[in-house]
């Protein structure tokens, strides 16, 4: 009830201004992805004339559901979450469908993507692509350097638990078991956490155990890094093996500059977020959309990295 | 204080009993020597005789090592610290701030760039140092307990870590700063910090003092320890020694992140306890713990060299640490030292 006088309240405060149309946002958190996310909303929004409202949940639940109340309580035309729990989106789904409000997940894939109401969409990148894009880059690097006749990798894993870890691994896995890349062996295959040092501890134990690698696959960019160190570290030649990673940070765009990392995978978190916005405009005028919008993972490789540098 | 000492440290004078180390020595040696017997069983090749390995076991657990040696003592007076990764963390990040190279556009502070390595030295020791001397503060005035007070102070610093540049990463330190952690430049400076604590804690007032205080603090206030005094000095030095685990760290990987640091505090005590010293106060070693941490090595690297699939991993490692200490407490027990 508290909530519900909270939300009447600042409807009044809001719907006074709100001539023009206007979209609530909910932000998980502010992590250093999402801020270049949410940024991304507010200057389309901008640029589209249209008012937004952005909160941030600070990652609970209930926070984000009650911020989801309220923007339906002030009558906004849309709203655009980042969902907290990707678990818990069920509830949010059916709040705003009883209130005939379009909803528009974004980065985060609900659980009841299969089940979304029409007017509801989500809008992000398919985390399938990021692994294939990186793996089959490699796959076709290495047949460049003359060893498409057998290949041996080694694999990098992030956090065990960690949904995009074990996506990505299984990408490595699927994209060898097409006939144009069967070519490549995987050798070893452990997890670093994501952390870098972790990684070159690892590669330090790989090498020291006589492992030999034409390629080293890894889940992001960090652990790229960290096992970089260790083979510039035990005198490799960083040009005979070749090395991806995943994310476009600005470590990796630096060590993809020097010649070391040959390989890594943007996220667009601005396109993401340009993207929603679209969606949630779409949606209020009653277009269909289907239950996804993909924004692609892009490939980047040392030909085009100068247009990733700064963005992430 | 005298009598506390020896009768903590070593048995009986008649029977000459072999000293404590000896067994986490032992249990080394067993631990290495079935990596052995698996490592030609599945590789084919040696596991222990390999010195480039041998190096790599040591190097990629003595930023923990360094830790572990604050633990040491910290556990000795019969406290704990469970805030050394995150004042590792936090350390890492405000240190790394201060290291960065001009050519990097995005600097936590432009103007701030290409400084002499002793400032980021100085200011993150300084943090640590600080941190530590907040949790001894705590611990000896307000006398809430240990566990307690390294909480708050892991919850906060780990905040702090996270606040201080708003979760971005901060990288591309100056090249005299990543030399701090270039090569097996981690290993000499645990080794340094071994050696100071072993003398420190083995042969001088400090020592004394630190095991008087865990033995019996009662006994130690009348003998005319001034104990909180102690225990303020004892943290901060903890506090200092997980500030220069986190420059070492962050100048290895030449880069702080948010996660960095994560349960290294619970790695460091395990080891310390491998390494035979008792969480109940009084007893313990820099060479145990040494061991301890060598065991730690032994078993990461083990694992990759025999090909243990990584879910397994953290199973057996858990086993390994609880069947280590199990095995500890029953040969003591024999021993009638219990």
């Amino acid at each position: 009830m508290k909530k519900f006088l909270l939300g009447v309240a600042f409807s009044a405060v809001l719907t006074s201004s709100a001539f023009a149309q206007t979209i609530g946002v909910s932000m998980s958190e502010l992590d250093n992805f999402l801020t270049i996310l949410r940024n991304g909303i507010a200057d389309y929004a901008k640029e589209k004339g249209v008012e937004v409202q952005i909160e941030v949940a600070e990652k609970d639940p209930a926070k984000q559901l009650s911020q989801i109340q309220n923007f339906i309580a002030s009558g906004v035309d849309a709203i655009i979450v980042n969902p907290v729990d990707t678990d818990a989106t069920a509830a949010q789904s059916k709040i705003a469908a009883d209130a005939g409000i379009p909803l528009v997940y974004v980065n985060r894939q609900p659980a009841n993507l299969d089940s979304l109401p029409d007017n509801q969409t989500f809008v992000g990148s398919n985390e399938v692509d990021s692994g294939t894009l990186e793996t089959k880059e490699v796959c076709r690097l290495l047949k460049e350097k003359g060893k498409g006749d057998g290949a041996n990798i080694v694999v990098l894993m992030g956090q065990l638990n960690n949904q995009a870890a074990r996506q990505r691994t299984q990408d490595i896995h699927d994209v060898i078991a097409t006939d144009e890349c069967s070519f490549m062996k995987i050798v070893e295959e452990q997890t670093a956490n994501w952390y870098r040092t972790e990684a070159t501890d690892l590669m330090n134990n790989w090498l020291s155990a006589g492992v030999e690698f034409d390629a080293v696959v890894s889940n992001n960019d960090e652990m790229a890094l960290g096992a970089i160190q260790a083979m510039k570290a035990a005198g490799m030649s960083m040009e005979d093996v070749v090395v991806g990673g995943v994310d476009a940070t600005p470590d990796a765009l630096a060590a993809m500059k020097a010649g070391d990392l040959d390989v890594t995978v943007f996220q667009n978190a601005a396109a993401q977020g340009s993207g929603a916005v679209d969606a949630a405009l779409k949606l209020s005028q009653g277009e269909k959309l289907g239950n996804v919008v993909w924004v692609p993972f892009e490939l980047v490789t040392p030909e085009n990295m100068d247009k990733y540098m700064g963005q992430n | 204080m005298a009598t506390t000492t020896t009768t903590t440290a070593v048995g009986e004078p008649k029977r000459r009993v072999l000293p404590p180390e000896f067994n986490v020595f032992i249990g080394l040696l067993v631990i290495a020597g079935i990596f052995e017997l698996l490592g030609w069983f599945v590789r084919g090749d040696s596991f222990l005789f390999n010195l480039q390995r041998v190096s790599i076991i040591i190097l990629q657990v003595s930023v923990i090592g360094i830790i572990a040696v604050g633990m040491t003592q910290v556990i000795i007076t019969g406290g704990i610290d469970l805030s050394s990764g995150s004042v590792l963390a936090m350390t890492a990040f405000i240190a790394m701030s201060f290291a960065q190279v001009s050519s990097n556009a995005r600097a936590v502070y432009p103007s701030l760039t290409d400084l002499p390595v002793i400032v980021p030295v100085a200011i993150g020791l300084g943090v640590g140092l600080l941190a530590g001397l907040i949790n001894g503060v705590l611990i000896a005035y307000t006398k809430i307990p240990p566990f307690i007070a390294t909480l708050g102070m892991m919850v906060t610093a780990r905040g702090v870590a996270n606040w201080y540049t708003r979760g971005q990463p901060v990288s591309f330190p100056t090249e005299s700063y990543a030399s701090i952690g270039q090569g097996m430049m981690p290993v000499i400076i645990f080794a340094i910090v071994a050696v100071l604590f072993h003398i420190l804690l083995k042969y001088t007032l400090y020592g004394r003092r630190t095991y008087a205080v865990g033995s019996n603090e009662q006994a130690a206030r009348v003998s005319g320890i001034n104990v909180e005094r102690h225990l303020m000095l004892v943290y901060a030095i903890a506090g200092g020694l997980s500030a220069l685990a986190g420059i070492v760290l962050s100048a290895r990987g030449q880069t702080a992140q948010g996660g960095m640091g994560l349960m290294y505090e619970l790695q460091a005590i395990a080891m310390t306890v491998i390494g035979g010293t008792s969480l109940t106060g009084g007893r313990g070693s820099i060479i145990g713990t040494t061991l301890g941490m060598i065991i730690f090595g032994v078993i990461t690297s083990g694992f990759t060299f025999i090909r243990v699939s990584a879910y397994y991993q953290e199973i057996i490692m858990g086993i390994i640490i609880v069947g280590a200490v199990v095995l500890d407490v029953y040969r003591q027990r024999l021993r009638g030292r219990i």
